[in-house]
């Protein structure tokens, strides 16, 4: 009895170690594919020019010392500084606009049995099938018209086009998996319909508008051609367009400095999105699943 | 589950109507429960509804009549010309690989994505240490502007300073450089198709790979208890609870995920810019060079929009079905 | 990259922060002297806000050299200019907005892309301007009133045009005992000779600008035309274009490697200045490169202005020209501003260190800023002589435009350097071509 005592823990922590051993083995070929690039680019941006051409040697160390330089670049000689604030400032306000817009529409979607219902949802997907490549020269007129061609509030704008019709069918998911009962308890408590979606079913809900807010920043960072379209002046632009327009002069690619940028704003929004992960897989969960 | 199912379901408006049902005669038409309902219901949707409409629905409008005519960039005052646009593109030899590319490149990296995803998920599902730091690394190709991965991809990609061949070189699975076995990723036209599509397999399946984890992690581990008590196969569990359970997720993400691949002009277009002789020539690219920078408008938008009377019925389908759904 | 390019490619624009500063302060050194100067300046220049929108120049310090020119300028003129700098590839786009919105640039730049057919409806006539610097520094090369006329309207003016010549390795050609080039022939043969040696030559096989020319060069060496001069009708089909093809095919099978099938604009770059290459076919900012990052390759270095061919020698350049956009409300300070570069014209040039060829023909007295103290780039001094555009030899029409944005031209050399027969190649070349032109026919 008490040597298989002692055996069981044993033979669990071997258990466990090979359950690992495993899990590790299969995950290696994935971390490989998402993560050799993501290196590959922290490397390329730590190099120096020189060092960049060498295929006599690894590629994967240093024969130049390490250098911050392509970041200092990115700060003193172009206006990366400005980008990030603009693109920050673009992503809040594009998250609060789909979620004012968002929030009712995919409750109305959900809850309400409206006439119709269904193919307004549907048309309300179908406007993230129309290319970009078209849009953006009727668009340039409304920007025009208001004013706003050359500023990055033009994208505030703009960039609602294709996140209001996902985070709707997003947060239409979401608000289907709230139980009805919540609802009917407040509103006999004297909440109208509306106060009954702010205080009970929005609270309830909330992985779903942090998922909303997560995809609004990613889709807003993903957009190219509006931000080429609309806007020309340097420090009003966002990070990718500046970083793509701006450190390419013709022929020279200043590879080290392009790289800096991608990582500066892709690794600190990996974290975030890794600190919301959690609620952010039972948001995706209740969207769909229930 | 199924009780809440749209459509079917109850809202909290209907069911108040009940108890003050008896009032509803009494009162002007535009007062009863339902209109008032309805009127909420259509103010809280206004707003996207107007939004999407204005900034989408209008310029819409404007494009299908730009394919619809013989416009180009300094003279958007055009004659109608019918479907003109339409069938002058389906005589070139380059729309059509235009259109197999583009359908390659779909389907190809969606099923990609949907592999690497899939099991991708079924790791991740599983407690282990590391996990967070393993899911904070794996996601990282998804938040980093897409024009700027890009560029990273071109780099590595390169002819002669690509660090993938340095590293299967040294690897010995590929030649010397300036051998044949060197390979050129963006110049051989199978290849370059692959390795653009690559680039967006390796941009997409973090995010596949979380949707569907989601999907799992809400599988009810009692369900597949009982199903291993009545002795099912994991294959069996696989099929029959975990495939239906995740499927409306999968198709919610591919939707969205094949339309922005559709229309994803940046990774063709930066990284070959559809060469070499078209072997990676999609419809976006195809389009603003036609449309954007050779300046014949309407046939750019004719290209653009030609995808969509084939999708438009797909997609209507697919999401109904999705909607009606008992789940 | 060197320490003085960073300075080169310092901040792209004259920010408004910058020229605050500029303005805002007054106290800096010549600060009397422009004002003293901004006295005699056209009156109707006083405060107008001047935007311009330029191409991202391949000689970064060509950038800062006119930014800082547009600062001075301003300066002196009681004007703010702002220069705004985008990729070359991307400024269509960027115009199909501006011209759908009415609003934007008041002064625009045509780089490589030639939209004066596309726009001149709503482009200033520049035709005072443009005969003005003709009588001051022309005539103007022939060629010049193809990229900015229309019907005999200057819509635009020609600002200068990129060369591209052969840079070639003299330590390797001799090493197999070739003497300096002088014919398509004997870059073939050098390399031949060199690609076993590890020295192959290569030219874009791909959808990028520089593709587009070097394959168009090659035609027109070879004797063939595009078009006729009136631009309409296609006369591409011909014995000469077979000859290229064939020319084409044998240099790739002979001298490169498949990695040209994967370039863009800065693969040869890259190719020479690694000291890969035998001989490339580029623009010299890739001369500038090699000599910016390794010196070794530099010194070996030459250039030929072009190899001639069967049918004589020409020199595919790519246009640059302004233009101002009718809605714009600064155009008498758009037009003084155009004046003003062009006088500058020799600061200019050497501030792109050689790269901006002009259009005007007394600017091609020697020695030319930037080329005429080289002793290697000195033979670009009669590039005048041998150059034409594509279209060759009829103008830059809309059709001719979407014929080089869609890469007909370089697909149909990809294609038979791949093996197909030079016979498909050519009518599906030129069945490709003339569906365009007939679409800009019908219109």
């Amino acid at each position: 009895m008490a040597v298989v005592a002692q055996r069981a823990p044993w033979s669990r922590r071997a258990k466990e170690i090979r359950r690992h051993t495993l899990i590790y083995v299969g995950l290696t070929p994935y971390l490989v594919i998402a993560v050799f690039p993501i290196l590959w680019m922290l490397i390329t941006a730590l190099k120096q020019e020189p060092d960049l051409y060498r295929m006599d040697v690894v590629p994967f160390w240093f024969h130049l010392p390490p250098t911050l330089k392509n970041f200092e670049f990115l700060f003193q000689r172009t206006f990366y500084g400005d980008w990030l604030v603009n693109t920050l400032s673009i992503s809040l306000f594009v998250s609060a606009i789909t979620l004012l817009t968002a929030v009712p529409a995919g409750y109305a979607l959900a809850r309400l049995r409206l006439p119709f219902a269904e193919n307004l949802g549907i048309a309300i997907f179908m406007t993230y099938l129309v290319p970009s490549i078209i849009l953006f020269i009727p668009l340039s007129r409304v920007v025009s018209e208001l004013g706003l061609q050359d500023t990055w509030w033009s994208l505030v704008v703009v960039y609602p086009t294709f996140t209001i019709p996902f985070c709707t069918w997003l947060l239409m998911g979401f608000f289907k998996t709230v139980p009805f009962e919540i609802e009917e308890a407040a509103m006999i408590d004297g909440c109208g319909q509306f106060g009954a979606l702010l205080r009970v079913v929005l609270p309830v809900s909330w992985p779903g508008v942090i998922t909303s807010v997560i995809f609004s920043f990613t889709l807003s960072m993903q957009d190219f051609l509006y931000s080429l379209a609309f806007v020309s002046i340097s420090e009003q632009k966002p990070v990718p367009l500046g970083v793509a327009t701006e450190l390419i002069r013709g022929d020279v690619y200043f590879w080290g400095s392009l790289m800096a940028g991608a990582l500066l704003v892709g690794v600190p929004v990996a974290i975030v999105y890794n600190l919301f992960l959690d609620k952010f897989i039972t948001g995706i969960t209740g969207a769909v699943i229930k | 589950m199924g009780h809440l199912a749209s459509g079917g379901g109850r809202s909290p408006g209907a069911s108040l109507s009940v108890p003050v049902g008896g009032r509803a005669k009494a009162l002007p038409w535009w007062r009863t429960p339902s209109v008032r309902r309805y009127l909420f219901g259509y103010t809280l949707l206004a707003p996207a509804v107007l939004y999407v409409g204005v900034l989408v629905g209008a310029p819409f409008l404007f494009s299908l009549y730009l394919a619809l005519s013989d416009a180009s960039v300094g003279a958007p005052v055009a004659r109608f010309v019918g479907l003109e646009n339409f069938t002058s593109a389906l005589e070139t030899g380059v729309f059509w690989t235009a259109v197999r590319n583009t359908l390659v490149f779909t389907v190809g990296a969606a099923v990609m994505k949907g592999f690497l995803g899939t099991t991708l998920a079924f790791l991740l599902v599983q407690p282990f240490k590391g996990r967070r730091v393993v899911r904070g690394l794996v996601v990282i190709p998804f938040t980093i502007p897409i024009a700027i991965s890009v560029l990273g991809w071109k780099w590595m990609f390169d002819s002669q300073f690509s660090v993938l061949n340095w590293a299967l070189s040294g690897l010995g699975l590929i030649g010397e450089y300036g051998t044949p076995d060197w390979p050129v990723w963006l110049g051989q036209p199978m290849l370059a198709l692959a390795s653009v599509m690559f680039v967006n397999v390796w941009r997409s399946f973090p995010f596949s790979a979380i949707v569907l984890l989601a999907g799992m992690t809400s599988v009810s581990p009692e369900i597949i208890d009982a199903a291993k008590v009545d002795g099912a196969t994991f294959m069996q569990r696989f099929r029959k609870i975990i495939v239906p359970m995740i499927a409306p997720i999968l198709f919610v993400g591919a939707a969205f995920d094949t339309v922005f691949t559709l229309s994803d002009l940046s990774i063709v277009y930066l990284l070959t810019n559809g060469g070499p002789d078209g072997a990676t020539e999609i419809l976006p690219t195809l389009a603003y060079n036609t449309g954007i920078r050779g300046g014949a408008l309407g046939r750019g938008a004719a290209i653009s929009l030609f995808l969509f009377p084939l999708l438009l019925p797909a997609m209507v389908l697919l999401l109904r079905t999705l909607r009606r759904r008992q789940y | 990259m060197s320490d003085s390019r960073l300075v080169q490619a310092d901040r792209p624009t004259v920010t408004r922060r910058s020229f605050l500063k500029v303005t805002g302060a007054g106290a800096t050194g010549g600060a009397l002297l422009a004002m003293l100067d901004a006295r005699q300046a056209p009156a109707q220049l006083k405060g107008t806000s001047l935007r311009v929108i330029l191409w991202s120049h391949f000689v970064p310090a060509y950038d800062a050299w006119i930014d800082d020119f547009a600062k001075k300028w301003g300066e002196q003129n009681g004007a703010t200019v702002r220069i705004d700098h985008i990729p070359h590839l991307e400024l269509p786009a960027r115009y199909a907005a501006e011209f759908a919105a009415g609003a934007g640039h008041d002064l625009i730049y045509f780089a490589g892309q030639i939209l004066t057919g596309q726009y001149y409806r709503h482009l200033v006539d520049l035709s005072d301007l443009a005969n003005d610097l003709g009588t001051r520094y022309g005539p103007w090369m022939p060629s010049a009133k193809s990229a900015a006329q229309v019907a005999g309207v200057w819509y635009a003016v020609p600002d200068y045009f990129i060369s591209i010549p052969v840079l070639w390795r003299k330590d390797l050609f001799e090493s197999v005992g070739r003497p300096a080039p002088k014919t398509w022939d004997d870059l073939r043969v050098a390399a031949r000779l060199l690609r076993p040696k590890g020295h192959p030559t290569g030219m874009q096989f791909s959808h990028c600008n520089d593709a587009n020319h070097n394959w168009r060069a090659l035609l027109y060496c070879f004797g063939a035309k595009e078009t006729d001069a009136s631009g309409q009708s296609i006369e591409l089909d011909s014995k000469e274009t077979r000859e290229a093809l064939r020319f084409a095919k044998a240099l790739y099978d002979e001298g490169m490697t498949p990695e040209v099938f994967s370039w863009d604009d800065a693969s040869d770059n890259r190719y020479l200045a690694s000291g890969v290459a035998s001989w490339i076919h580029d623009a010299i900012s890739a001369f500038r490169t090699t000599e910016d990052t390794n010196p070794k390759v530099f010194k070996e270095t030459y250039v030929l202005p072009e190899a001639a061919g069967p049918g004589g020698t020409w020199n595919v350049g790519e246009p640059n020209v302004w233009a101002i956009w009718k809605f714009s409300k600064n155009v008498p300070a758009a037009k003084e501003f155009i004046l003003a570069v062009a006088n500058s014209q020799k600061e200019a040039m050497g501030a792109s260190r050689g790269y901006n060829m002009p259009f005007l023909r007394r600017r091609y007295d020697k020695p030319m800023p930037g080329l005429g103290q080289d002793a290697k780039l000195g033979t670009l001094q009669e590039q005048d002589k041998i150059t034409a555009f594509f279209g060759h030899p009829g103008p830059m029409t809309p059709a001719a435009q979407e014929v080089l944005t869609t890469f007909i031209v370089p697909d149909m050399f990809t294609r038979v350097a791949r093996g197909a027969s030079i016979d498909e190649t050519m009518k599906w070349g030129v069945g490709e071509i003339r569906r365009i032109y007939a679409k800009h026919k019908a219109t």
